[in-house]
Order: C-alpha cells, then sequence, then structure tokens
C-alpha cells in the first residue's frame, strides 16, 4: 500500500470530509444533469414513440411541438419517389390546442393525430391494439394518465372540449408525459376537426415514412436535404436529439444546472482543499523532519497530490450507491433521472479533477513548512 | 571494532546570528568558533535561550548566519556550507546530516520500519527490498526487531526515540545532530539513546553534536562546549578514542 493511501486509512475520519465533499459534488453533477436529461426527453416523446424512420416538416423546423402546416400534394411526391422506402409515407398532425375543462377552465394541450393501422409508422408504440380501435370512433381521445388531473378528467367516458369539439376520453396510458401542454392522442380524423382552425384539409403537419435500413433512411434524408433546403428532413434520432436540444438551450436550463454543479464542485474543492491541509499540517513536524534530513520537497508534495487522488477516487466510488439511491427514489416520484454512463464518467472525471486541483491548492501548506521550526 | 582516529570534518569560524532589532536585539551566536571530529560526541550545554538549538541549525545548514562560515572537509576538499544554493544545500543534508529532534516526529500511519524505508527510498532512490533490507537491518541493530511492524501508537517513549534514531543514522550520514534528544525519556531511556548515539560515533565515524541541558550526559562526551549568551567555551579537549572509557552497545557496530 502506498505511503499515501496508508495515511488516508489510518485517519479516516479526518479525510472523511473530503471524501464527502466530493462524493457531494459527484452526486450533484450527476442528478442534476441526469434530472434535465430525464426533463427534456418528454420534449421528443412523440417523436420517441413511433415507429416512423423518417420525418419531413415545414422548413427550419427544429423542435415537434414547433411545426408549421405543410401542402401534402406538394410534398408527398418528394418522399415517394425515393426508392428505399417501405409502404407509403404516412400524414400526421401535430398542433397545439385550447382544452376546455369539464369545469369551465382553460388548458393548451398538444394535439397528435396519425393513422391508428396496426403497421401504422406515426401511431405511437404506447397505444395497444384495444385504444387504436376505441381511438377509431370520433372525437375519442388517450392520454397519459399523470395528466388526468390537469385536464380534470376523473375517467374513461369523461368528455372535455378542444377547439370548442366535445371530446371523450377513450384510454389513458403511461410514458407519454409532457413538460408543459399534455399530450392528447387521437385519430388523423378526429385530430383534422380539431385542429381545423389551424391546419387547411390539403395541408399536414408531418409526413412520416419508414425505410429500408437506417442507413437507406441516412442517405434519404440527405439527399431530401439537398434537393429541397425549404423543408426539413430529419431521421427519427436526428429529430428527437433536435426536440431536446432546442428547449435546453433554448430555457437555458442547461446553463442554470451548470451553475449549480459549478456551485457543488467549488465547494466540494474548498472542502477537499481544507481537509488536504489540515492533514498535512497536522503532519509538519513529521514532514519538516524529513526536509531536515534533505528529503526534497517535491516527494511531499507527490504525497499530498497522491492523497487528493485518492480522496478523489473514494469520494466517487462513495457517491455511486447515493446516486442509484437517489435516482429511484427521484424515479419513485414521478421524476425520471437518467444515467448516462458518458455523463458517470464525465462527473467522475470532473470530481477526481477537482480533488487533484484541491491538493495543488493543499501545496502553500507544504511550501510553509521548514525544518528550523523544530528547534524552536 | 575497528578503530577511527579523530579528523576534524567541521570548522565552524567566527559565527554570529541575532534575532531582533534595535533595541530588541539579542545575539544567539557571538563570534562562536568551533571544530567537530569524525568519530567523536560533541555535547554542546547551556542555559535554555542561550543559543544552543541556534548553533546546531547554523552548523547543520538549516539556519543562515549573519557572518561566519561554516567549512565541511570531505575527501580532503574543503567546502564552505553557506555558499551553497539551496539545491546543493539539500543535497549536502540529504548526503551527509541526520536529524534527530525532542519530539519523536513519526508518521502516527507508518509502522516502524517503513518510517527509516520512507528516508531511503525518497532521499536515496533505494528499491523497495534494498531499503526494507537496510531498514531491518537498523533496526535490529537498535534492538528494534520485534517492533518494527508496529506504529508509534504502539511503541513506548524509549522505542519511538529509538526509531527516530534509526531514521537518523539509516541513510549512514557523516553528521548527526541531535536536540535535547533525551528530555522527553526517563534516564534508563536517555541513557540507552545517549550510548546508541556514542556507539555510533564511534562505530562508524560519524560526528555526533547533541545539543542537550541534561547533566547527566556528561559522561558520554568526547568533548563538551558550554553557550551562555551566545558565547561558546569548550570544558574539555577532545580526547583521543583509545582513551573513551566505557564499552559501547555492540548492536550499533557495523
Amino acid at each position: 500500500m502506498s505511503y499515501a493511501l496508508q495515511t488516508l486509512w489510518h485517519d479516516k475520519a479526518r479525510y472523511a470530509a473530503g471524501v464527502g465533499a466530493v462524493a457531494f459534488s459527484a452526486i450533484l453533477i450527476v442528478l442534476q444533469v441526469g434530472l434535465l436529461l430525464g426533463l427534456f426527453e418528454t420534449t421528443s416523446v412523440p417523436v420517441d414513440h413511433t415507429s416512423a424512420d423518417l420525418w419531413v416538416g415545414s422548413q427550419d423546423v427544429r423542435s415537434v411541438d414547433l411545426g408549421v402546416q405543410i401542402p401534402i400534394n406538394q410534398h408527398m411526391p418528394r418522399l415517394t419517389e425515393k426508392k428505399g422506402l417501405i409502404g407509403q409515407p404516412e400524414v400526421y398532425l401535430a398542433m397545439y390546442a385550447n382544452l376546455t375543462r369539464s369545469d369551465g377552465g382553460m388548458e393548451r394541450c398538444f394535439v397528435l393525430g396519425s393513422s391508428l393501422e396496426p403497421d401504422a409508422a406515426g401511431a405511437p408504440d404506447v397505444l395497444p391494439d384495444e385504444l387504436r380501435g376505441a381511438l377509431s370512433l370520433p372525437n375519442s381521445i388517450v392520454v397519459d394518465e399523470s395528466e388526468l388531473g390537469r385536464l380534470h378528467l376523473k375517467g374513461l367516458g369523461d368528455t372535455a372540449k378542444i377547439s370548442g369539439i366535445e371530446v371523450t376520453l377513450v384510454g389513458t396510458v403511461k410514458g407519454m408525459k409532457s413538460l408543459a401542454a399534455p399530450w392528447v392522442l387521437c385519430s388523423e380524423t378526429t385530430a383534422r376537426k380539431l385542429l381545423a382552425g389551424f391546419i387547411q384539409p390539403d395541408h399536414c403537419t408531418y409526413l412520416l415514412a419508414r425505410a429500408e435500413s437506417p442507413q437507406r433512411a441516412k442517405e434519404i434524408v440527405a439527399e431530401l436535404r439537398a434537393e429541397y433546403p425549404e423543408m426539413s428532413v430529419y431521421t427519427t434520432d436526428e429529430f428527437s436529439f433536435s426536440c431536446r436540444w432546442y428547449w435546453l438551450t433554448r430555457t437555458k436550463a442547461g446553463i442554470a444546472i451548470g451553475y449549480a454543479a459549478l456551485l457543488g464542485l467549488m465547494v466540494g474543492a474548498v472542502i477537499t482543499a481544507q481537509t488536504l491541509y489540515a492533514a498535512t499540517m497536522a503532519s509538519a513536524k513529521e514532514f519538516a523532519t524529513l526536509l531536515a534530513l534533505g528529503i526534497p520537497r517535491r516527494k511531499i508534495y507527490g504525497l499530498v497530490i497522491a492523497q487528493s487522488w485518492w480522496v478523489g477516487v473514494f469520494g466517487v466510488f462513495a457517491a455511486m450507491p447515493v446516486v442509484w439511491m437517489l435516482a429511484q427514489a427521484a424515479a419513485a416520484g414521478g421524476a425520471k433521472v437518467v444515467l448516462r454512463w458518458e455523463v458517470m464518467t464525465g462527473a467522475a472525471a470532473i470530481t477526481i479533477g477537482t480533488a487533484l486541483f484541491s491538493g495543488l491548492f493543499a501545496l502553500r501548506s507544504v511550501r510553509k513548512i521548514e525544518p528550523m521550526s523544530l528547534l524552536r | 571494532m575497528s578503530v577511527v582516529r579523530p579528523t576534524p570534518v567541521l570548522a565552524a569560524q567566527r559565527l554570529s546570528k541575532s534575532f531582533g532589532d534595535g533595541a530588541s536585539r539579542r545575539f544567539a551566536l557571538r563570534d562562536v568558533s568551533m571544530t567537530l571530529y569524525s568519530g567523536q560526541l560533541a555535547l554542546l550545554m547551556g542555559p535554555s535561550g542561550s543559543g544552543k538549538s541556534t548553533l546546531l541549525a547554523v552548523l547543520s545548514g538549516l539556519l543562515k548566519p549573519e557572518s561566519g562560515s561554516v567549512f565541511v572537509t570531505e575527501d580532503g576538499i574543503q567546502t564552505d556550507l553557506w555558499q551553497l544554493s539551496d539545491g546543493q544545500m539539500e543535497k549536502f543534508r540529504l548526503r551527509h546530516t541526520g536529524f534527530i529532534f525532542q519530539g519523536y516526529n513519526l508518521f502516527p500511519a507508518l509502522s516502524a520500519i517503513q518510517q527509516l524505508e520512507i528516508v531511503l527510498k525518497w532521499g536515496t532512490g533505494l528499491g523497495d527490498s534494498a531499503a526494507n533490507g537496510r531498514a531491518k537491518d537498523m533496526l535490529n541493530r537498535l534492538g528494534l526487531d520485534a517492533q518494527k511492524y508496529k506504529k508509534p501508537a504502539q511503541l513506548s517513549g524509549g522505542e519511538k526515540q529509538r526509531v527516530a534514531i534509526g531514521r537518523a543514522l539509516v541513510k549512514d550520514p557523516t553528521f548527526i545532530f541531535a536536540d535535547e534528544p533525551t528530555s522527553a525519556l526517563d534516564w534508563e531511556n536517555g541513557q540507552r539513546v545517549v550510548e546508541l548515539l556514542r556507539a555510533a560515533a564511534h562505530a562508524r565515524g560519524a560526528s555526533i553534536f547533541v545539543v542537550s541541558h541534561d547533566e547527566r550526559m556528561r559522561p558520554f562526551a568526547d568533548i563538551i562546549y558550554h553557550l551562555d549568551d551566545g558565547h561558546l567555551t569548550v570544558e574539555q579537549n577532545p580526547v583521543p578514542l583509545s582513551a573513551a572509557g566505557p564499552s559501547y552497545p555492540s548492536e550499533v557496530t557495523r
């Protein structure tokens, strides 16, 4: 065992503060970023739950909820002339509308209308066959079960009005939570009625298609982008990422999280530096003896840096189970924490780096040590 | 036991050092000149605050004097210690000096053998097994074989001071500077420590400089200096090694 590790182990209580501070920083970063990613996953929910490979929308559309209507007759042939598509491209309607609750209050909602055929590209995968059947009834809707309270819907058969038209709740699903306006799932026919004021009969919001292979989908996207710059074309993955990235950057939430994480790192760094500083000063006489014996000061610097490295490593390991438990607790409370390995590795690297930086800061204590002090 | 002839190895000339300014200026050393010989234990006595520790610090390269020189002779070559650069001074101390302080200053987390190994590995760059061998050998000779894997908290005061002596001796220094090495020990342990130091001087040809105000150390010294108010006087002239009386513990003999 190295001298640094041995000292740490021997004086566990002293170094615990530093280890705790590093763990605190790591937990803060991973949970904040995880919550943020979880939060912004909801912005691409409609895209993520379809089985389409390609999305075609209005010019420069960045997020699924920002599409404006496009002429079907003009855009459809551009898709159908491409080789490598499976089946016919589908019409997809997506637009904000006003929902009048049973108590007369108003809510914004986001209507998603698609084909409900068993192999439809646009039908959300969370809809089981019986709900697809139920949705084929005129003016029927499905919402995520978490939205019922907000929309004042008590259960199946309950009604509300969207754009002044009475709609009936025929079912609920899980996994279609929204960030702002609730997603309202319905058939293309129902959506046409509910969105008649916003989308002309020969228009739609998106055209969806399936491709023979992901590779072919990418090729078609590239071709269409080059040929028709006045429309947006995405693969499903690209569009999903675009939705999240748009809202992440648009809301500056990333910056807020960044500041919070920075604050956590600073608190961690200060406590770690203080711990290492105090620990080094506590061994000042021993170090002074080594210096008197002619041991180069850099050897002692090395020991302090090695200690800071171990404080960082132990902190990261201490953080792991806590992150996992807190993520589970958040999930139980309805908040998704996305624990991506990139984020975890990054957080580990940043916090260990911060601990090392704190070690550099603590070196000033070593600079103060003079063998002469032992003779006074 | 081989006989080492006392030869002058360190000569201090007209050292002066003061602390404070103006009216509060106090001289710790006034025109102090002295010589240290190889194979001898020199004892420096004097009342508290008489400048004993200052003289030790100046002779050992820890504190620069205001005036005067410290000449060190090695292989017939004389070096003015205080003309060395910081780096050269560090190298000089690494190669030639061992220190024993009033406190034991042992790392609480490290075992007795590791306290010695760290000096060899960090100072002289010895590998793990070589450092371990030398440290073990030294602790053996100090009668600490059974204590070598114990940490300071498990050792008695006398044992801790012997580990500290081992740390000072393990790199085989030319000079060993000891500041009140027995002050924290009862006389039985204190006597053992002094005997070990004296044996190290006589057997290894090292020059030992001990600062103490413990009168019981007098019989163990080859030469006794007295410092009072910065003035140095010699009480007893260097005696030839052959005339040195009592026998020495064999464990420190190389």
